[in-house]
C-alpha cells in the first residue's frame, strides 16, 4: 500500500511539474519581417465606403469594439513599408482573420474575401487565410494605409484575431512548402505504419501492443494531415476552431497510448491505477485553458514525454529487453525540441520515439520468431525420440538376443514373438509423424509392446482398460501411455504369481479427459524420483505441444503398485 | 568357478546361464542369477566368486555405478550389454572382455577362454584400477602406478608419489587386464616398463632392475630374457 501512494504521488509532483513548467505562449510565429513595420490597428462600427481612404479622421476609431452578427465594420491600420519590392519583384499579403471582406490598400481595393455584404452566404466562401499581391505601384517606401471592410458571421469573439505579414509574393505563395514538405514524409511513413501494424494484429488478434501502435501511427498521421492541411487548403473561417479541436484530441489521444503503449512493452506495478491517474490529469491539462489550443496540446506532450519516460528508466533500471534504446530515443527528441519550433519539433521528436517503438516491435517479432522456431526443434526432437525408442539399442538389442533364444530354443514361440514385434513397429509407423492419436491406437501400442515384453520377461503381463468409447474423441500424444507402462515395466516388480496387470482408465467430461494409469505390482526403487526421469520429459513436452498449459499431469505410489494421471483441458 | 549374473531380462539371463553351464561343465561349482543391481552388490559382498557377468542397464538403472565395485573385486568381470557404445568406459575401468548383444554362443565362449586360458586382454584401454578403501571405491589412474607386487590372493599397487595401495584381485588377473607397457618380471612383480633405469646383473645369474626412483626390484631367472627383448627392441 505504501508502494503504490508513492508510485501515485510521484506520477502526481511530475505532472504538477511538467504542468506549471509548460506554460509558455507557444503561438508566436517569431518573424521579424525586413520589409514592414506593423502599426497600430483601429476599429470602427457601421459603413461608409469613404473609409477606405488614406486620409480621413480616424481618431476616433478605437482598439476594441463589439460587433453584431453579420454587421459591417471596418478596421484601419498603419503599415510602413521599410523597403521597395526589388525590380521585377512584387510584394504580397498574407491575412488571417475570421469574416468575410474586403480589402482596400491605400484606398484602391486589392483583394475579396466572400462577401461581407452577406456573410451569411451558404457557400461559405470567406477563407481564414488568404494571400495575394501588394499592387507594385501602392508597394513604395514609406507609410500605407490598410482598410478592411468586413462581417462576421461566426465566432464574433475572434473579430479582433487579426495576423498579417508582408513580403516578396513568392515567398508568400512558397510559404511553409518546405517544412510541409518533410512533414507529409513523415506523414506518409506513419500512415504505411499504421497500415502495416494493423495487417499485423489482424494476423494476431492476441497483440494489442500492435494495435494500440498502430491507431497511434494513424493518428499521428491525421495530425500532420490537419495541422498542415491550412497550408493548401482554403478552410472557411468557421472551421477554423473545428480544425483546431480536432488537432486537440488527436494529440489528446497520442498522448493517452503513448504510454500506454510503453506500459505494455515495459511492465511496472500498479499499472491501471497510474495509467488511470494519468489519463485523468491529462483530461484536467486538455480542458483547463482549452480555448488555448496550442499551449494545451503543447502541455500534454510535454506531460506524456515525462511519463513515457518514467516508464522506460523503470524498464531500464528492471533490465528489460530494448528498454536503453527507447530511452536515448526519448532523450534524443529533447535535442530537436529545443532547436525547432513546437510545431516540427513534435513531429520529428515523435517520429525518434515512433523509431524506438519500432525497435522494441521488431524485438518482440525477434523473441515470438525463436519461441516459433524453438517450437519447431521441438516438435521434430519429440518426433525423434519417439522413433527412437523402437530402434534404441536398450530396447532393440535385448529384444533380439532374447528373440535369437526363442527361435534356436523353441522357433514356433519365436514366430510368434517376430510377429509381436513387426505389430509393435506397425504401429510406431503409424503414429509416427502425428502429435495426437485416438486412444485406440495408443493401446494397441501398448498390447503390442507387452507382447515384446512377455517373451522377454517371461511375465505374465496383463492389460485392462476402461472408460473407452470408440464413438466419442478421446485423444492423446503418441506414446505417452506407452512410455508409462515401459517405466512400470522397468520399475515394478511382478506378483507372487508371475503376474504384472495394468489398467487404463479414460473418464470423458465435456471440458476435460483424464486418463489414469495403473500399475499393480511391488515399485522396485521406492523413494528413487522418476519425476524427471527422460520418460516424464517426454510425456510434459508431448502435452504441453499439443495442449500448451492446458494439462496437468501426477505420477504417485498407491497401495496397489503405481499410479499415473493425466488431465486434458479441452 | 562360482559365477553371477546380474541380468534383468529373464530370457537372456537364462540364456547365459544355459551358455556357461555349458563352457564350464563340471569346474562349475555355483550360479547364479539375480535381476537387479541391489540383489547383485549384496551377493558379491557376501560371497566368494570367480567371475560376474553384468549387463550395464539394469531396470532403468546404470550399471556403471556398479562397475567400480565389480572392478575393484577380486573376481572378473564381463560385461554382456546392448549398448556396445559404452564398452570403451568399460574397459578403462578393467573388465575382462565386453560382450555386445545380440550375442551368440562362440562370441561368448571367447570371453570364457580369456578367464580358463589366461589369456591378456591385450586392449590398452585400461585407465584406472579400482580399488577398494574406506568410505568406497577408489580409482587409481594406471598413469600413477609404479609397479605391482603380489600378495598372496592380493596385490599391493606401489604408486609414483610413494604411496601404496591393495588391490583385491591377484597379480595372475591382473596382468591380463594391464596394457602392455605393464611387464612381468617376476612371479610377484609387474612393473611398468618406462619406469625401469637399468638392469642390473649379479653374481650366480641373478637379476634385478633399478626403478627411476631408486628401488630395486628383483627379476626372475625365466622372464630375463623377455625383459630384455621388451627393453631393447
Amino acid at each position: 500500500m505504501k508502494t503504490s501512494s508513492t508510485y501515485l504521488l510521484i506520477v502526481f509532483l511530475i505532472s504538477m511539474v511538467t504542468i506549471s513548467c509548460s506554460e509558455r505562449d507557444y503561438f508566436d510565429n517569431g518573424e521579424t519581417a525586413e520589409s514592414f513595420t506593423r502599426g497600430k490597428t483601429v476599429y470602427q462600427l457601421g459603413d461608409d465606403i469613404s473609409w477606405k481612404n488614406t486620409s480621413i479622421n480616424d481618431s476616433l476609431w478605437t482598439q476594441n469594439i463589439t460587433i453584431k452578427e453579420d454587421q459591417i465594420f471596418w478596421s484601419r491600420t498603419d503599415i510602413e513599408i521599410l523597403k521597395a519590392p526589388e525590380k521585377l519583384n512584387q510584394y504580397g499579403i498574407i491575412l488571417n482573420q475570421f469574416g468575410e471582406f474586403e480589402v482596400f490598400w491605400d484606398g484602391r481595393l486589392i483583394y475579396k474575401n466572400g462577401d461581407p455584404d452577406n456573410s451569411l452566404n451558404s457557400d461559405k466562401k470567406g477563407k481564414m487565410i488568404s494571400k495575394f499581391m501588394i499592387p507594385k505601384d501602392l508597394s513604395t517606401k514609406g507609410k500605407h494605409k490598410l482598410a478592411i471592410r468586413k462581417s462576421i458571421h461566426f465566432y464574433l469573439d475572434y473579430n479582433q484575431f487579426f495576423y498579417y505579414y508582408i513580403a516578396n509574393y513568392d515567398q508568400i505563395l512558397r510559404g511553409d512548402l518546405k517544412d510541409m514538405v518533410f512533414i507529409h514524409i513523415f506523414a506518409g511513413a506513419f500512415l504505411m505504419a499504421s497500415l502495416y501494424l494493423f495487417l499485423l494484429f489482424i494476423g494476431n488478434r492476441k497483440s494489442y501492443a500492435t494495435l494500440i501502435f498502430s491507431i497511434n501511427c494513424l493518428l499521428f498521421f491525421l495530425l500532420i494531415l490537419f495541422e498542415y492541411m491550412r497550408s493548401y487548403v482554403d478552410i472557411h473561417y468557421s472551421y477554423h476552431h473545428t480544425r483546431l479541436e480536432i488537432i486537440g484530441i488527436i494529440t489528446f489521444l497520442i498522448s493517452v497510448l503513448t504510454p500506454l503503449y510503453f506500459s505494455l512493452q515495459f511492465k511496472f506495478p500498479k499499472r491501471t491505477k497510474i495509467l488511470v491517474l494519468y489519463t485523468a490529469i491529462l483530461l484536467y491539462v486538455f480542458f483547463r485553458e482549452h480555448e488555448n489550443h496550442d499551449s494545451s496540446a503543447y502541455n500534454m506532450v510535454v506531460f506524456m514525454w515525462f511519463v513515457s519516460l518514467a516508464i522506460v528508466i523503470f524498464g531500464v533500471i528492471k533490465k528489460m529487453n530494448g528498454a536503453k534504446i527507447v530511452l536515448i530515443s526519448l532523450l534524443a527528441s529533447i535535442y530537436f525540441h529545443q532547436d525547432i519550433n513546437f510545431d516540427i519539433s513534435i513531429h520529428i521528436g515523435f517520429s525518434i520515439i515512433l523509431l524506438g517503438m519500432f525497435y522494441i516491435l521488431s524485438l518482440r517479432t525477434k523473441e515470438q520468431r525463436l519461441a516459433y522456431e524453438e517450437s519447431l526443434v521441438q516438435s521434430t526432437r519429440l518426433k525423434l525420440e519417439l522413433l527412437k525408442k523402437s530402434i534404441q539399442p536398450h530396447f532393440l538389442m535385448n529384444t533380439l538376443t532374447s528373440l535369437i533364444d526363442w527361435v534356436e530354443e523353441a522357433p514356433d514361440k519365436g514366430v510368434l514373438f517376430i510377429e509381436a514385434l513387426a505389430e509393435e513397429f506397425d504401429v510406431l509407423n503409424q503414429v509416427e509423424d502425428k502429435t495426437l492419436i485416438p486412444i485406440s491406437q495408443e493401446i494397441k501400442l501398448c498390447k503390442s509392446h507387452i507382447s515384446i515384453m512377455r517373451f522377454r520377461k517371461e511375465i505374465d503381463y496383463v492389460w485392462e482398460d476402461e472408460g473407452i468409447n470408440e464413438n466419442i474423441v478421446q485423444e492423446i500424444p503418441p506414446a505417452v501411455i506407452h512410455t508409462l507402462l515401459e517405466n512400470s515395466i522397468t520399475h515394478c516388480l511382478p506378483s507372487d504369481e508371475n503376474e504384472m496387470r495394468f489398467k487404463l482408465i479414460a473418464f470423458t467430461t465435456t471440458n476435460t479427459q483424464e486418463y489414469s494409469f495403473l500399475t499393480f505390482g511391488k515399485v522396485r526403487n521406492q523413494q528413487k524420483s522418476k519425476v524427471d526421469g527422460t520418460g516424464f520429459k517426454y510425456i510434459k513436452a508431448r502435452l504441453t505441444e499439443s495442449y500448451g498449459d492446458g494439462w496437468s499431469f501426477s505420477s504417485e505410489a498407491v497401495n496397489e503398485g503405481w499410479k499415473n494421471t493425466i488431465t486434458i483441458q479441452k | 568357478m562360482n559365477i553371477l549374473i546380474i541380468e534383468d531380462e529373464i530370457r537372456i539371463a537364462k540364456r547365459i546361464e544355459r551358455m556357461t553351464k555349458e563352457f564350464f561343465l563340471n569346474t562349475l561349482q555355483k550360479i547364479t542369477s539375480v535381476q537387479s543391481l541391489t540383489e547383485g552388490l549384496d551377493h558379491i559382498k557376501n560371497n566368494q566368486l570367480d567371475l560376474v557377468l553384468l549387463d550395464l542397464n539394469l531396470n532403468g538403472e546404470n550399471g556403471f555405478d556398479v562397475l567400480h565395485e565389480t572392478a575393484s573385486g577380486a573376481f572378473h568381470t564381463i560385461i554382456i550389454s546392448a549398448n556396445k557404445h559404452e564398452a570403451l568406459k568399460a574397459f578403462e575401468f578393467g573388465v575382462l572382455d565386453f560382450v555386445p548383444k545380440p550375442f551368440n554362443k562362440e562370441r561368448i565362449e571367447l570371453a570364457f577362454n580369456r578367464i580358463v586360458k589366461k589369456e591378456e586382454v591385450g586392449t590398452e584401454n585400461l585407465q584406472f584400477l579400482a580399488v577398494k578403501k574406506r568410505g568406497g571405491i577408489h580409482l587409481v589412474n594406471i598413469e600413477e602406478v609404479n609397479y605391482i607386487k603380489g600378495a598372496g590372493v592380493y596385490t599391493e599397487i606401489f604408486l609414483t608419489n610413494g604411496e601404496k595401495e591393495l588391490h583385491d584381485k591377484s597379480l595372475e588377473k591382473l596382468s591380463q587386464l594391464l596394457p602392455k607397457s605393464f611387464e612381468r618380471i617376476h612371479k610377484s612383480y609387474l612393473v611398468k616398463t618406462i619406469e625401469i633405469k637399468e638392469i642390473i646383473v649379479k653374481t650366480g645369474s641373478q637379476y634385478a632392475v633399478e626403478l627411476h626412483n631408486g628401488e630395486i626390484l628383483p627379476v626372475g631367472r625365466t622372464k630375463y630374457k623377455g625383459l630384455k627383448e621388451t627393453l631393447f627392441k
